[in-house]
């Protein structure tokens, strides 16, 4: 009865990919939600921020900034966002397809069109296809943290200020639910500050009622302190949306895959147990033969 | 008078205090009741925040700004360890570290981002050195 065994040892295979499959769900759900609450964590800082930057520029209107200037468009730098790791689903390509759909549109009217990558999947992507337009490349590593978003959004800074690249563009993922995760592309800079605040912020409104500050030492020196901080929670933002629709999507995927093991393990047990019943019934025939043919 | 300290990982404390001693860009203030409303960048430095009953708590604060209004003075910063939890072993050796790094990088010329952050890695490393020793003495 080899075929008895073969479906035997289907069965016990189905059955540890979904021990897998099952782990990892249960992994990623857990990574999600300190994910979700790093989101949370962040939002009474970048409200603050934003609250007191709308403050400051709507006190200061002909303040000027470097990071402010509007050039003519050149030089393109693309910052695309990803995870380290697949087993996503479509997450990454998702990301990706975005980002190359934005490429096509614009390469043919920039000099210059470099690629920043943060995550490996990306890095991996464009190493392979763009090698020469790609700047810079980085994983994200296990947790996102403030100071390395900070790196990144410094050295976007520095090229944006040496009049490497006039203009600079994040791609990546915006965490809208467990279950969708939206493409999305956000230009980082030039900055400027109303489109900064993303999200609502409220308290924008109660800040606009107060007096204006007391500004020290000069309202230049300020916004040159607030602006990049206010481009790196840009950039830290991006990275956190990024790390909780990866644990999402991976969570997701890893669910339809352990409802596709069940299904599997549930029509191969009805296959067993048919080709047992049929084994059992052609030994009774047998028997039952056999004895007749005594009589 | 309260001080709220925010970073981007979260709120990292607020409590009640009489006086708080700020690291600003173009030097050290202090700040007390009543001030008036007054907004200032924030260098790293050590943050002195003096308590009602007259005892005085240390912390490590990396760049940032601060906004002052009269009853509250919120301290928005990249980082912010309170000396008491401030690892002065991890701090000495990732500032060692940094320290040998940026000699090694001496030989060469450019690189000028590597340079930076390993200059500021070594200044917040400093300044939790500094907190923690204060916090000891």
């Amino acid at each position: 009865m080899a075929n008895l065994r073969d479906i035997q040892r289907r069965i016990s295979s189905v059955k540890s990919t979904q021990k897998i499959t099952s782990a990892m769900k249960m992994v990623s759900a857990a990574k999600l939600r300190r994910a979700t609450d790093a989101i949370f964590s962040a939002r009474p800082y970048a409200k603050r921020m934003h609250a007191t930057l709308a403050e400051v520029a709507a006190v200061q209107l002909d303040v000027e900034h470097p990071l402010f200037e509007v050039r003519e468009r050149r030089s393109v730098e693309l910052v695309i966002i990803t995870s380290d790791r697949g087993l996503a689903g479509a997450f990454n390509n998702a990301v990706m397809k975005r980002a190359d759909e934005f490429i096509a549109a614009h390469e043919g009217e920039l000099e210059n069109l470099y690629l920043t990558t943060v995550g490996k999947k990306a890095g991996d992507y464009y190493k392979r296809r763009r090698a020469s337009q790609l700047s810079f490349a980085r994983p994200v590593g296990a947790h996102v943290h403030y100071l390395e978003a900070a790196q990144i959004a410094g050295r976007l800074m520095d090229r944006f200020e040496q009049g490497e690249v006039d203009e600079v563009v994040l791609v990546y993922s915006e965490f809208v639910s467990t279950m969708t995760q939206r493409p999305t592309v956000v230009p980082l800079l030039p900055f400027s500050a109303a489109a900064g605040a993303a999200e609502p912020v409220e308290e924008v409104a109660t800040a606009a009622e107060k007096l204006p500050y007391e500004v020290e030492p000069s309202a230049e020196k300020l916004l040159a302190a607030l602006v990049p901080k206010a481009v790196e929670m840009e950039v830290f933002r991006a990275l956190l949306e990024n790390q909780a629709g990866e644990h999402a999507a991976r969570m997701t995927a890893m669910e339809s895959a352990t409802k596709n093991t069940e299904e599997l393990i549930d029509k191969l047990t009805l296959e067993f147990n048919r080709a047992r019943q049929a084994a059992i019934t052609s030994e009774l025939v047998e028997i039952v033969t056999g004895a007749q043919a005594l009589d | 008078m309260d001080l709220i300290v925010v970073t981007p990982n979260g709120e990292a404390f607020s409590l009640p205090v009489e006086q708080v001693v700020l690291p600003g860009a173009e030097g050290e203030f202090g700040v007390l009741e009543s001030h008036e409303k007054f907004l200032a960048p924030l260098v790293p430095g050590p943050m002195e925040i003096r308590l009602a009953d007259g005892s005085s708590e240390w912390a490590a604060i990396s760049s940032g700004f601060a906004e002052v209004t009269s009853s509250q003075v919120v301290v928005l910063v990249d980082e912010c360890f309170k000396a008491h939890e401030i690892d002065l072993e991890h701090a000495q050796h990732s500032k060692a570290e940094a320290e040998q790094e940026l000699r090694d990088l001496f030989q060469e010329i450019g690189d000028e981002e590597r340079r930076a952050r390993l200059e500021s890695a070594i200044v917040r490393a400093s300044v939790q050195i500094d907190v923690h020793g204060r916090y000891h003495s």
